[in-house]
C-alpha cells in the first residue's frame, strides 16, 4: 500500500510539475490567430471526383485533388467545406445508397496520378452528412479509387485500393468490409507495384464486382503505365472469387481501364482499355456481364492519357448513353460507335456523372473546376464558389495592399491583390502567363513589370501589364553548351540586389542584369547529371507521355543571401545542395556534410538567412522515392555542418521553409500535411490549424513589412495568416502573468472608403484584412470564470469607446476601429444614425478589466503620412465635427424634455379634462415643435415622412464626419443654416418654459398625484 | 492514511486519468452550474449595452421556463421587440415599417418544439428525449474540451424534417461548455457551422452562468454580447411576449 501511495503521490506530482512549467510549445498559444481565405476560384482547380445524392438533386459532393470535399446543398450554387482537419487530396467519395442524407465516404489520396498529385492516408466515414469525420483505415493504401457499398447492407463496403505511386507498396487491390469499416480483408491482391484502379458494383446484384487492376510506376524523372498483371477481373460471389475477363479483350500487356456498368441494363459493361498495341486501345462494350467483349472505338478521346483520364459513365436510363473523360470529355449516344465532344469548358476531364433523377443535368469534373450541364453535356456552365487552386508558388510586391503572384497547375499564371473593396473577388485577379503556371514575379521596384513561366521554362515572360507587352525572356543555350535540362517547375527568382536580376536555373544557374535580355552562366553543371535519369523520350508506359514534367538532373531551388549578393545557395531536384561565395565563380558541393539525408533526395527549397549570411535552412522532399520523412536541416557555417530540425511532430514530407525575420527561433514549414510553426527553433513544431486546412503547401512567402505569412498551397488557393507578429513576441516570462499585452506599432488610421464589390451571389470572395488597429495580448491560461472587459480610454481616463475582448488561451486580438463614441440622437419615429467619428490621432490606453485586476497598454493613432489632407484641414473637419456633434446631442435633450413635459401635460389633462385651455395649449405647441424637430409619421422606407431637423442634423454629420478633409463651404452653409434652426427651437422652448409650462408647473403644485417630471441635466441625460 | 489515499487518489484522477462518461461530465456540469437550484428558476432577464461601432443599443433577452422569450432592444430611444415567441407565434419586428410580423412556419414550429429546453438542451437531454454522445476530445482555442454530440430529434427545415444535433465543447478543467455549434440547416448559409462561444461565467443568486456570449458563422465574422445584469425569477411584463394585434 505504502508503495502505491507513494507511485500515486509521484505520479501526482510530477503531473502538477509538468503541469506549471512553461513551456514554448507553439500550438497551445495560438488562441484566436487566424488564417484567411482569398482563393481565387476563377479557375478554381482539379476536382478528382464527382458524387451526386441518388434522390434529392440539390446535394452533390465534390473531391478536389488537393482541396478536400465540398458539399452543397443546392444543385452546386454554393459549396461548404466539410473535410478541413483531414487530408486534402481525394481519390473518391461515396454515398450511401441506404442512407444518402447522412453516411458519406472519403478515400483518400487521387487516382490521377500525375506527377504533382498528392497522396491519401486512408478512409474516412461520416455519418452525420459530414459534420464529423473518423478514420476507418487503411491509412497505408496512398491512393483510393472506389468505395462501393451494398444497397442492401450498408456494412458491406468494398474499397478499391490503387496504392502507392513513387514505389511498392502491399497495401493495394480489392478490400472488403463486412462490420461498417471496422475490419478490412483484402480480396483480390496482385503484386506491390499492381492496384485496383477501379472497381463497379452491379446496382441490382450487388455481389457482381468488376475491377480493373493497373501496374503502374513513377519516379522523379519517369512513369510507366502498364505491364503484363494489368488486368479486368468479375467477381460473382462478392469477391470471394475472381475470374480474369479476357474473351474479346487486348491479351498482354495492359495499362489503365476504365470500366462502367449500365444502370438500366447491368448486363451491358463498358471498358476502355490501354492497350500495347494502338489499334487496340480503345472502347470496349459487352452485353452479357463481361463474359464476352466487342471493340468499338480507338479514337483519340477515348484513349488519350489513360493514366489521367479513365472514368467512363453510362447515363442512368439509356445504357447507350455513354461519357468519357479525356482531353475535352466526350458523349457518346448510339452505344460507344461514335463520339462527340463535350461543350466547352476547360480541358481535361477527370469524370463525369449525370443526375439520376434529371439526366439532362450532368457535372463534369475537370483541371478547372467543376462545371454543369443542364442540356445533356452540350453546354456547360462553370462552378464559381470552389477555391480549390493549386499554387506552386507564390511572391509578393511591396504595394499597398500588397498583391500576390503565382502560377497553378494547369491554370496559368496570375497575380491579385491581398485585398480589394468587398473582399478579394474573380474580377480583381489579373491574368499573366499560360500553360501550367509556376513561379511569377514583379520586379522589384517596377511592380508594373512581371516575370511568369509556362512548364519546363518552354517559355518564360516578361510582361509589362500596364502597357500590356509581352517579351519572352528565357536563356537559350549558346554555342557547344549541352540541352538544357529545365525542370518541370523552373527555378525563376529575383535579386534583392540588383532590380533588374534575374535568376533561372537549368542545370546551370543563369543570370541576367537587365530583365533578360541577355544571360549568363555562373555555374557549372550543379547537379548530378546522371544519365540514366535523362531518358524522358521513354516515358509514359504503354502510351508515350513525354510532357517534361519528367525532366530531372535539374536545379529547383536557387537562393540569392539577403545579405550579400556574392553568396547564392541552390538546391537540386538530384539531391545535390551547392553555394558560391563569390558570386558564382566557385560553387561547392554541401551534399556530403548533410548526415542522415538519403542520397538524391529532392532538395525542395533552400532559405538563405537574413540573420547571418553563413546561415541557411534546406528542406528535401523524398516522396518520388516513396520515402515521406520531413527533412528539415539548417547550417551556421555555410554549409561544413547541417543539423535537422525536424521532429516526429511533422508528420508528413516538406516543402518549404520560411525564416521569420525578425525572431530567428521562429520558424515556419510548409508541409504536405499542412502549415507548421516553431518557436524554439525547431526543437518542437505545432500545426497551425486554425482556418488552415490540411492541404499541401508548397511555397511561403512573409511580407518584410506587413508582417503576413502567405502560402501558395496545392488545392486550396492562397492562404494568410495576417499579422505574425504576436508569433514573434511570446516569450516564457509572459507564461508566468496572468495578461501581456504584446508590443504594437503605431496604428495608421485608414482614410479610404469604397461601395464595396461586385461579385454575385454564387461566386467565392475572398475575405479582406481588417483594416482596424489590432492589439494583441497573451493570456497563459483561457479565461471562463469572472468579468472581463475592455475599453479604450484617452490617457486621462475618458472613455472613448467600449470593445470586445477575447478570452482565448494563448494569442488574443482586440479589434479597435478608431471609432470614439457616436452622439445621442433624438427620439423620434423610425431610425435616423449619426455615425460614431473618427478618433483623432494621438495617445490612447487600452484598457482591460480581468475580474479585480485592470491591465493597460498605451498606443498610438497617426494620421496616413500619404495622405493629400493637411493638419490645418483635418482641424477644420474635427473643428465641424465637434459642432455638429454637440447640436446632435442638444437637440436630443431638448426633445427629450419636449416630451418629458408633453408626457406631463397630457396625463394632467387626461385627469382634469377641463383644464386650463393652457395645458391644451401648450401640447398643441410641444407636438407642432417636436414635428419640426423629428420625423413623427411613416416607416424607413418609401414610406418615410419629410426629414426634420434631426435627420438634416444626422446626414451632415455622417458626411463630414466620415470625411478628413475639410468642409465645403456648401457644407458649411447648411450646418449654420441648420444651426440656426436649432437655436431658434431652443429659444422657443425656452418661450415655453417661462409661459405655458409655467402655468402648468402652478398647476401641478396643487395635484397630489401629478408632478413635475423629473427632468435630468443634460450630462444625466447623455450618460443614460 | 486512509484520507490521505483518498484525497491523492482524487488528485490523480482530477489531471484526467480516469475516463468520464458522457451522462458522468453533464452531471458534472449541471452540478457546477448550480444543479437542483436550476429547478427553481421559472425564467432569466438578461440585460446589455452593446456598442454598435460606437452607438450604444441597449438589450434585453427574457427567457422563460415555458419556453416563451423575447428580445427587446432600444435604437436611438425607440424601444422595440426585435423577436419574441409568445407561445404560439414566434414573431419580429421589420425595420423597414417597424411593424410586427409573423416569422416563417418552420422557425415557429422549431421554437416550439424547442420550448422546454430552458436553461439549455444539454442539461434537460433525458426529459427531452434527445441523446448525448461523447465524440472525445478537442482543443478549442487552446482548451482541451470534451466533445458532445446532442441528438435533438429533428427540425423542420424548408417545411421538411431534417435531422437536428447541437455540439457542446465543454471545458475539461472548469466543466462548462465554452462552445457550441449547430449546422444551419435552410437559407443561403445551409451547411455553414453556427458558433456560439461563452465566457465570464459568473454567480447569480446560486446558479452560474455565461455573462458573455460570442456568436457568427465558424471562421467568419462575429459578435459578442456581454450582459451587464442577470436577473432570476424576474417580474416581466406578460404582453411584451404577444404578438401586437393590428
Amino acid at each position: 500500500m505504502n508503495q502505491l501511495i507513494i507511485y500515486l503521490f509521484v505520479s501526482g506530482w510530477a503531473v502538477c510539475s509538468w503541469a506549471q512549467t512553461p513551456t514554448l510549445n507553439a500550438g497551445d498559444y495560438f488562441g484566436d490567430l487566424k488564417a484567411r481565405h482569398i482563393g481565387p476560384a476563377l479557375m478554381s482547380g482539379r476536382i478528382s471526383d464527382v458524387e451526386l445524392h441518388p434522390k434529392n438533386s440539390n446535394i452533390l459532393l465534390v473531391g478536389a485533388a488537393g482541396g478536400g470535399v465540398w458539399k452543397s446543398q443546392d444543385g452546386g450554387v454554393r459549396f461548404t467545406s466539410i473535410f478541413d482537419q483531414y487530408c486534402q487530396s481525394i481519390g473518391c467519395i461515396s454515398i450511401d445508397p441506404s442512407d444518402p442524407d447522412n453516411t458519406y465516404w472519403v478515400g483518400t489520396g487521387e487516382t490521377w496520378t500525375r506527377n504533382s498529385v498528392s497522396m491519401g492516408d486512408g478512409i474516412y466515414k461520416t455519418t452525420d452528412g459530414g459534420k464529423n469525420w473518423t478514420k476507418m483505415g487503411l491509412e497505408k493504401s496512398d491512393r483510393i479509387a472506389s468505395i462501393q457499398i451494398n444497397p442492401k447492407n450498408p456494412n458491406e463496403i468494398y474499397v478499391a485500393v490503387l496504392g502507392a505511386l513513387w514505389g511498392p507498396s502491399n497495401e493495394r487491390g480489392v478490400y472488403k468490409s463486412i462490420d461498417g469499416g471496422k475490419t478490412w480483408n483484402n480480396l483480390l491482391f496482385i503484386n506491390n507495384t499492381t492496384g485496383c484502379s477501379e472497381l463497379v458494383m452491379d446496382p441490382t446484384q450487388p455481389q457482381v464486382l468488376y475491377a480493373a487492376f493497373w501496374e503502374f510506376g513513377r519516379t522523379a524523372y519517369s512513369f510507366n503505365s502498364g505491364g503484363l498483371n494489368s488486368a479486368l477481373y468479375k467477381s460473382m460471389d462478392g469477391g470471394a472469387t475472381w475470374k480474369k475477363l479476357e474473351n474479346g479483350l487486348p491479351q498482354g500487356e495492359k495499362g489503365r481501364i476504365a470500366v462502367s456498368i449500365a444502370p438500366s441494363n447491368p448486363s451491358i459493361v463498358y471498358a476502355v482499355i490501354e492497350a500495347k498495341k494502338k489499334e487496340e486501345k480503345g472502347l470496349y462494350r459487352s452485353e452479357d456481364g463481361g463474359n464476352t467483349w466487342t471493340f468499338l472505338n480507338g479514337d483519340f478521346a477515348l484513349t488519350v492519357r489513360p493514366f489521367y483520364f479513365s472514368r467512363i459513365t453510362v447515363h442512368p436510363k439509356d445504357p447507350n448513353i455513354i461519357a468519357k473523360g479525356g482531353l475535352f470529355g466526350s458523349i457518346s449516344r448510339d452505344g460507344g460507335k461514335t463520339f462527340k465532344n463535350l461543350g466547352s469548358m476547360h480541358s481535361d476531364i477527370h469524370d463525369v456523372v449525370f443526375d439520376n433523377n434529371q439526366p439532362d443535368k450532368v457535372f463534369v469534373a475537370t483541371d478547372g473546376g467543376l462545371y454543369r450541364s443542364l442540356d445533356g453535356g452540350s453546354s456547360m456552365e462553370m462552378i464559381e464558389d470552389l477555391p480549390v487552386s493549386q499554387f506552386y508558388h507564390v511572391s509578393l510586391d511591396n504595394r499597398s495592399p500588397y498583391y500576390v503572384y503565382g502560377g497553378l497547375q494547369d491554370n496559368n499564371s496570375w497575380f491579385g491583390p491581398s485585398a480589394s473593396p468587398g473582399g478579394v473577388e474573380a474580377r480583381d485577379w489579373e491574368l499573366v502567363g499560360q500553360g501550367d503556371g509556376f513561379r511569377v514575379y514583379p520586379h522589384p521596384t517596377h511592380p508594373n513589370i512581371v516575370y511568369s513561366e509556362m512548364q519546363g521554362a518552354e517559355a518564360i515572360w516578361r510582361f509589362d501589364v500596364e502597357k500590356q507587352q509581352l517579351k519572352t525572356v528565357k536563356p537559350y543555350p549558346l554555342e557547344g553548351d549541352p540541352k538544357l535540362r529545365f525542370n518541370w517547375n523552373a527555378p525563376l527568382t529575383t535579386s534583392k540586389h540588383n532590380p533588374d536580376r534575374l535568376f533561372v536555373g537549368s542545370q546551370f544557374v543563369h543570370v541576367s542584369n537587365d530583365r533578360g535580355d541577355s544571360w549568363a552562366k555562373i555555374s557549372p553543371d550543379l547537379t548530378t547529371n546522371d544519365k540514366v535519369k535523362q531518358n524522358q523520350e521513354a516515358s509514359g508506359g504503354l502510351s508515350a507521355d513525354n510532357s517534361g514534367a519528367e525532366n530531372h538532373c535539374t536545379i529547383f531551388s536557387i537562393t540569392e543571401s539577403p545579405l550579400t549578393d556574392q553568396v547564392i545557395w541552390v538546391g537540386t531536384d538530384d539531391g545535390n545542395v551547392q553555394v558560391t561565395k563569390d558570386g558564382g565563380k566557385t560553387w561547392e558541393n554541401l551534399t556530403k556534410n548533410i548526415t542522415g539525408l538519403p542520397a538524391n533526395t529532392w532538395c525542395y527549397h533552400i532559405e538563405a538567412s537574413v540573420h547571418g549570411k553563413e546561415i541557411a535552412y534546406a528542406v528535401f522532399d523524398g516522396h518520388t522515392k516513396n520515402d515521406y520523412t520531413a527533412y528539415v536541416y539548417k547550417t551556421v557555417d555555410f554549409g561544413k555542418t547541417w543539423q535537422s530540425i525536424a521532429t516526429t511532430e511533422i508528420t508528413s514530407f516538406v516543402r518549404n521553409i520560411q525564416e521569420d525575420y525578425s525572431n530567428k527561433n521562429l520558424l515556419y514549414l510548409g508541409a504536405e500535411n499542412g502549415l507548421y510553426i516553431t518557436l524554439n527553433g525547431g526543437k518542437t513544431w505545432s500545426a497551425f490549424t486554425n482556418n488552415f486546412p490540411k492541404v499541401a503547401v508548397h511555397y511561403l512567402e512573409l511580407h518584410p513589412t506587413k508582417h503576413s505569412l502567405v502560402a501558395a498551397t496545392h488545392g486550396r488557393g492562397i492562404i494568410i495568416l495576417d499579422d505574425v507578429r504576436p508569433l514573434r513576441n511570446i516569450n516564457e516570462g509572459l507564461l508566468t502573468k496572468n495578461l501581456s499585452f504584446f508590443e504594437t506599432d503605431r496604428f495608421t488610421l485608414p482614410e479610404k472608403s469604397n461601395f464595396g464589390g461586385t461579385a454575385a451571389e454564387n461566386q467565392f470572395v475572398g475575405d479582406n484584412p481588417s483594416s482596424n488597429a489590432k492589439i494583441s495580448y497573451l493570456l497563459p491560461k483561457r479565461h471562463t470564470f469572472g468579468k472581463m472587459t475592455g475599453e479604450i480610454t484617452t490617457l486621462n481616463g475618458t472613455l472613448v469607446s467600449k470593445i470586445e475582448v477575447g478570452k482565448n488561451k494563448g494569442i488574443n486580438t482586440i479589434e479597435w476601429g478608431f471609432n470614439a463614441n457616436a452622439p445621442k440622437v433624438a427620439k423620434g419615429k423610425g431610425f435616423s444614425v449619426a455615425p460614431p467619428p473618427y478618433v483623432t490621432a494621438g495617445n490612447y490606453i487600452v484598457k482591460i478589466t480581468k475580474g479585480n485586476e485592470i491591465f493597460e497598454k498605451q498606443i498610438e493613432v497617426i494620421y496616413d503620412s500619404s495622405s493629400s489632407f493637411t493638419l490645418g484641414e483635418r482641424a477644420q473637419q474635427q473643428q465641424t465635427t465637434a459642432e455638429v456633434f454637440n447640436m446632435i446631442q442638444d437637440l436630443a435633450y431638448l426633445v427629450y424634455q419636449i416630451d418629458q413635459w408633453d408626457a406631463t401635460a397630457t396625463a394632467y389633462k387626461t385627469k382634469h379634462t377641463k383644464a386650463d385651455k393652457y395645458v391644451d395649449a401648450l401640447r398643441m405647441d410641444l407636438t407642432a415643435m417636436r414635428n419640426t424637430l423629428v420625423v413623427t409619421t411613416g416607416d424607413n422606407y418609401v414610406g418615410a415622412a419629410e426629414d426634420e431637423l434631426r435627420e438634416k442634423l444626422n446626414e451632415i454629420f455622417a458626411n463630414v464626419s466620415n470625411y478628413f478633409g475639410a468642409p465645403s463651404s456648401s457644407e458649411l452653409a447648411n450646418i449654420t443654416a441648420l444651426s440656426n434652426e436649432l437655436n431658434k427651437a431652443k429659444k422657443q422652448f425656452g418661450v415655453l418654459q417661462e409661459t405655458k409650462i409655467k402655468a402648468l408647473k402652478s398647476l401641478l403644485e396643487k395635484d397630489t398625484e401629478i408632478k413635475n417630471p423629473e427632468i435630468l441635466s443634460f450630462d444625466e441625460f447623455i450618460k443614460q | 492514511m486512509k484520507k490521505s489515499f483518498l484525497l491523492l487518489a482524487t488528485i490523480v484522477c482530477s489531471f484526467g486519468y480516469y475516463a468520464q462518461t458522457v451522462e458522468e461530465i453533464i452531471s458534472t456540469y449541471h452540478q457546477t452550474i448550480g444543479g437542483t437550484k436550476w429547478d427553481g428558476i421559472a425564467g432569466m432577464k438578461m440585460n446589455a449595452n452593446v456598442d454598435q461601432g460606437g452607438m450604444k443599443i441597449p438589450v434585453e433577452v427574457v427567457m422563460l421556463k415555458d419556453g416563451r422569450m423575447y428580445t427587446e432592444i432600444t435604437l436611438m430611444g425607440n424601444t422595440m421587440i426585435m423577436q419574441a415567441y409568445d407561445g404560439s407565434t414566434v414573431w419580429t419586428t421589420n425595420f423597414m415599417s417597424m411593424e410586427a410580423e409573423k416569422a416563417p412556419a418552420d422557425e415557429t414550429e422549431n421554437t416550439k418544439r424547442a420550448a422546454k429546453e430552458f436553461p439549455n438542451a444539454l442539461i434537460n437531454y433525458k426529459s427531452l428525449g434527445y441523446t448525448p454522445t461523447l465524440l472525445g476530445t478537442e482543443t478549442i482555442d487552446g482548451t482541451v474540451c470534451h466533445k458532445i454530440k446532442l441528438d435533438k430529434k429533428t427540425i423542420l427545415a424548408e417545411g421538411k424534417e431534417v435531422p437536428s444535433f447541437e455540439y457542446y465543447y465543454i471545458d475539461t478543467e472548469n466543466n462548462v461548455p465554452i462552445l457550441t455549434e449547430t449546422e444551419i440547416q435552410s437559407g443561403e448559409m445551409k451547411g455553414k457551422t453556427s458558433q456560439t462561444k461563452y465566457s465570464d461565467y459568473q454567480e447569480v443568486d446560486g446558479v452560474i452562468v455565461a455573462f458573455s456570449n460570442t456568436s457568427g458563422i465558424k471562421d467568419g465574422m462575429t459578435q459578442t454580447i456581454q450582459f451587464d445584469k442577470i436577473t432570476l425569477n424576474p417580474k416581466i411584463d406578460e404582453s411584451k411576449f404577444l404578438f401586437p394585434k393590428k
